[in-house]
């Protein structure tokens, strides 16, 4: 018999807390539970008969904390621990002699660390911590893997993936969520569900955290979305402490009374967690075994994700951000060739404060390695917004790279209706999950009508089915030609919608802007076509959501069509506006995407548009950097630009102001806030600068390199970040490698930029080591590079210790470092 | 909240200075923006103790050797290990401020560390309350990394804490805390009650620390 024949069809029961009863049998806090596999196997023989005896169908191995990152010596080798956890469970079974049929589930809970970006493990170690594991579980003869605990869907991600792409094993996953209904890392119960039926796991649920009375409403929502069976195993109730005893209060009849209710419900496969015992699975096998199963039914939500949140497509339509996409910029394009990443993530950012929903990433150009640009991108978007994200490429090896890293289920643009197209995307939507995008066109390029877009989105759909992917993971974009061209593109857009939506009961997403392609003021067709489309079924617009325009008609779409309740959405939008024409001006003013950087806030002065007026009259620019006014200076600036050259601002405003703000932080009247606001605002007006003599044609000045890094193993990098934004103000081009950086990498950027400063920082004595490391390595392969240094546990001494030229007490003394070193023209403000 | 702000002035090391109303207004901006980004967790366990000589400190399955942490404990029979962490969510919005204006990043992550601080004295007015019922009293609580108490403790706190687990509260390999604004700490428990008006910053040895708490403030 295997479990996949009755999963779903029949109740199972799990067994309940392991570690609670180790401890019993005398198991110290802080030993290792997993140890005790060979070492007391009679124990842990015991306890699993228990289990056995009191009705549990299925057996976790004890190999909860089995994995190499935590059993990497000697003295006790992974293998050795697995297969003596899987041969206790098997001999167990042995000695109970019950007549039923009882599975041995390899029982994989999480690493312990937390994973890159927050953490310091790399998304495929832990994969391969997890694969190592499940290997040696699949040989020893477990009969499924049972991966639990789980607070953090990168995690479950990587077990998951391990455990399908290295054993034929049925796949359970369990996570813990918390009274809010969510991860510790935020995801929601849609966020979780998506992820894991996109992985295509067998069974899915929550364990953990919670008593079973506090899992009911988690368990509502998981029925609500999953369309695997749902795994139930709660707490006995919630620990407490009475003296040195951590104990949980919910006793074995109690527990079983809410879990049949739990079953009542629709939960499949039940059992407990910490603190419940053979008894407490022995009344809930009493008091449910009886009870018919609830059928699951297939839910047909159309769900992406992040590790943050998910977004259900609905009635609504959705906003999908169209910024980060090198076609037709110029400034976009030269980010992508200089590495500034930081460029698309502020891109991102600023598109989610002005209300996009998921962020398209477009990072293609025909030289560069687009493949490690969408890593980076997709990686570096995911630890500035838990926005979902649309991975929008040709390059299918950049696709797949991007489908594996990322976090949640991503959207993918795109597939079409040419057989190759769809021979090479649909295998990794169904190996990573994902939400797809078929284009409407095939081998004989756009069909002309509606009716033939129709038809390459039923092919694409039917071809879909063939690798088990669902309709509800296909979203349709039926293209729109501009009608410079095309007279009729719109109507035939707007009807293929129409039809997509409705016959073929598929969501549908649209490029809005192609409409008006060649014509003049283009926003007004985009706005009223995107209308249109909306009206007609559009699900998602891919479109400029700091469009003024764009938004105008998103909001009064939705507030006419009764789907923002209460117009709630559209008067806070534009409640404070007054008459319309005050719309586009005001919001002219914050919703630049000018790449000032000066409005990506989303909290604080920004938006008032009119205080901004009074607030700065009668201060010059000088003025207004000392004080450090962001927006006032970038505004100032733009009217400054008209009437002197940028070289005489920089002479008689800039550099007066930084260098008096620069002293008075020396002196002591100044304080690092105050230096950072006027540094920020100086970065302002310096863009404004920067894109006037892009624009003039002049050749910018050329820059110094300073490479800035904080030494490997260090994660906290605040520090080093100050220093860019001073160095940056003074003319140096900064090449931000980041925190946790490997000495070999600062070496290579060195040698390959020809760099002649370097700046490292470290926050504690355990990462000075690195940062010494780091400087033998420096001074060995380049020692003409200087080196200096700063953090929290460094001084003069130890800096010298450790061979640094320079030790920066704090941020403008490193600036005064690179000026001293610097050629005539980097020792002024740029 | 006045003192959140005032402890949030301090770390800003504006030592004795006044703060600037834009500055404030920063931190006040902050201290809303936390709320709702702060997940606090916390977590305790309670051992028995026995100390031998001035440093030789024991309890569960660990020998730990410390005078700072020895004269810290002294008369005390049980200690209480805790964990506490605002979350990962509070890394997330540091990160992302950091991208756009490293001024208010830099206000933020005081305001952070504010406000786990006063987190931790409130689960640790908690904590005495629950051992004042069987006649306990609280020393300061002290963390890996004070004195002479080696920060590799760290490790084995969070371990017997099963932290990463229960509290999401994790340790990187070369021993720092994710989330970032986290405490692991011990705190003795005596039958004895001491009035330590001593407590952390003050009893520090670093008396030149620009962090260093003005004493004479109100």
């Amino acid at each position: 018999m295997m479990i996949k024949e009755e999963l779903g069809k029949k109740l199972l029961f799990f067994d309940g807390g392991m570690g609670t009863l180790l401890q019993a049998k005398g198991l110290k806090p802080g030993e290792l539970p997993e140890t005790w596999n060979a070492g007391h196997a009679e124990e842990v023989i015991g306890i699993h008969q228990a289990y056995i005896e009191a009705g549990s169908d299925i057996i976790l191995t004890n190999t909860f904390g089995a994995n190499a990152l935590k059993f990497h010596d000697s003295s006790h080798p992974l293998k050795e621990i697995v297969c003596a956890a899987v041969q206790n469970v098997k001999e167990a079974v042995r000695r109970s002699g019950v007549g039923r049929k009882v599975y041995t589930a390899l029982d994989v809970g999480p690493t312990g660390k937390l994973l890159k970006p927050m953490g310091d493990l790399e998304f495929e170690d832990a994969y391969e911590a997890f694969r190592q594991v499940m290997a040696y579980g699949e040989e020893a003869g477990v009969d499924l893997i049972h991966i639990e605990t789980m607070s953090d869907t990168y995690e479950l991600k990587a077990a998951v993936l391990a455990a399908k792409e290295n054993t034929k094993l049925p796949v359970f996953a369990t996570a813990i969520f918390d009274d809010r209904k969510k991860l510790l890392t935020g995801a929601d119960v849609p966020a979780v569900v998506s992820l894991l039926e996109g992985l295509r796991v067998d069974a899915l649920g929550i364990n953990c955290g919670l008593g079973p009375e506090q899992m009911i409403p988690v368990l509502d929502e998981l029925l609500s979305y999953a369309s695997v069976p749902v795994i139930v195993k709660p707490n006995a109730g919630l620990p407490r402490q009475r003296g040195n005893e951590t104990f949980y209060d919910v006793l074995p009849e109690d527990f079983a009374g809410t879990m049949k209710q739990i079953v009542e419900k629709g939960a499949a496969v039940i059992g407990g967690c910490c603190g419940t015992t053979p008894d407490h699975i022995r009344y809930m096998a009493d008091y449910c075994r009886h009870i018919p199963l609830k059928p699951m039914e297939k839910k047909s939500y159309t769900i992406v994700s992040s590790y943050g949140q998910a977004v259900v497509f609905g009635a609504d339509s959705k906003i999908v951000g169209e910024r980060i996409n090198p076609t037709g910029k110029k400034k976009f394009r030269q980010a992508l060739k200089d590495h500034d990443l930081d460029y698309i993530l502020k891109e991102g950012i600023l598109q989610e404060e002005n209300g996009a929903h998921i962020l398209d990433v477009n990072v293609g150009l025909p030289d560069i390695d687009e493949k490690a640009m969408m890593v980076e991108a997709v990686a570096g978007l995911q630890s500035v917004t838990s926005l979902p994200l649309q991975i929008d490429t040709v390059d299918i090896h950049a696709m797949e790279a991007a489908l594996r890293i990322y976090n949640g289920k991503a959207m993918v643009n795109s597939v079409s209706g040419k057989q190759e197209s769809m021979d090479t995307v649909f295998p990794l939507i169904a190996r990573y999950g994902g939400v797809v995008i078929g284009l409407t066109l095939d081998e004989s390029g756009i069909p002309n009508t509606a009716d033939g877009r129709v038809k390459i989105a039923e092919k694409i759909i039917r071809e879909a089915e063939k690798y088990g992917i669902e309709k509800k993971d296909i979203v349709i974009d039926v293209l729109a030609m501009t009608i410079s061209s095309e007279p009729h593109g719109a109507l035939v857009a707007l009807e293929a919608i129409r039809r997509v939506r409705k016959y073929l009961g598929v969501h549908t997403i649209l490029g809005v802007s192609n409409i008006s392609f060649g014509l003049p003021c283009r926003p007004i067709l985009n706005s009223n076509f995107y209308t249109m489309a909306m009206y007609n079924g559009l699900s998602a617009g891919i479109v400029n959501p700091s469009s003024d325009e764009m938004m105008e008609a998103y909001h009064a779409y939705h507030a006419l069509l009764g789907l923002d309740e209460n117009c709630s959405a559209y008067v806070e939008k534009y409640a404070s506006h007054g008459p319309r024409n005050a719309v586009r001006s005001a919001s002219g003013q914050t919703g630049n995407a000018s790449g000032s950087g000066g409005n990506v806030s989303g909290v604080g002065s920004a938006g008032n548009a009119a205080g901004f007026g009074n607030s700065s009259e009668g201060m010059n620019l000088k003025t207004v950097i000392e004080k450090g006014l962001k927006e006032e200076a970038h505004h100032i600036t733009e009217s400054l630009v008209q009437v002197q050259e940028p070289l005489e601002i920089i002479n008689t405003h800039l550099i007066p102001a930084l260098d008096h703000v620069g002293k008075g932080f020396e002196n002591g009247s100044v304080f690092l806030p105050q230096l950072l606001m006027s540094a920020e605002a100086a970065k302002a007006a310096f863009s404004v600068l920067k894109e006037r003599i892009a624009d003039s044609g002049e050749q910018a000045e050329k820059k110094e390199k300073v490479v800035l890094a904080t030494v490997k193993g260090d994660i906290h990098d605040i520090g080093k970040n100050i220093v860019k934004v001073l160095l940056e103000n003074y003319s140096f081009d900064v090449v931000d490698l980041g925190k946790d950086v490997p000495p070999e990498t600062i070496l290579k950027t060195v040698k390959e930029q020809d760099i002649r400063l370097v700046g490292l920082s470290a926050l504690m004595t355990t990462t000075v080591a690195s940062m010494e490391e780091t400087i033998r390595l420096l001074k060995k392969e380049v020692p003409e590079c200087k080196i200096m240094v700063g953090g929290a546990v460094l001084n003069q001494e130890y800096a010298d210790m450790i061979g640094a030229d320079f030790y920066g007490k704090d941020a403008m003394q490193s600036v005064y470092y690179a000026q001293g070193l610097g050629t005539e023209k980097s020792k002024n403000p740029q | 909240m006045e003192q959140l702000k005032k402890e949030a002035v301090r770390y800003l090391v504006y030592g004795k200075n006044a703060v600037d109303a834009q500055t404030l207004e920063l931190i006040e901006e902050s201290f809303m923006n936390l709320q709702s980004a702060a997940g606090r967790k916390s977590i305790y366990r309670i051992f028995d103790l026995s100390l031998a000589g001035k440093e030789n400190i024991r309890f569960g399955n660990l020998e730990v050797k410390s005078k700072s942490l020895g004269k810290n404990l002294l008369g005390c029979d049980k200690i209480v290990l805790f964990g506490a962490t605002l979350g990962v969510g509070v890394d997330q919005l540091l990160f992302r401020t950091s991208k756009t204006d490293m001024a208010r990043a830099v206000v933020l992550q005081a305001c952070a560390a504010a406000l786990l601080e006063e987190y931790c004295d409130a689960c640790q007015d908690e904590i005495a309350e629950e051992l004042k019922r069987e006649g306990r009293f609280l020393r300061p609580r002290f963390s890996p990394g004070y004195g002479d108490f080696s920060i590799e403790y760290q490790r084995n706190v969070i371990r017997m804490l099963d932290s990463a687990k229960t509290i999401g509260l994790t340790i990187t390999d070369s021993m720092m805390m994710v989330p970032s604004k986290s405490v692991t700490a011990v705190i003795g428990a005596s039958t004895l009650l001491i009035h330590c008006h001593r407590q952390g910053c003050e009893a520090c040895g670093k008396k030149d620390c620009i962090y260093r708490r003005q004493e004479n403030l109100p």
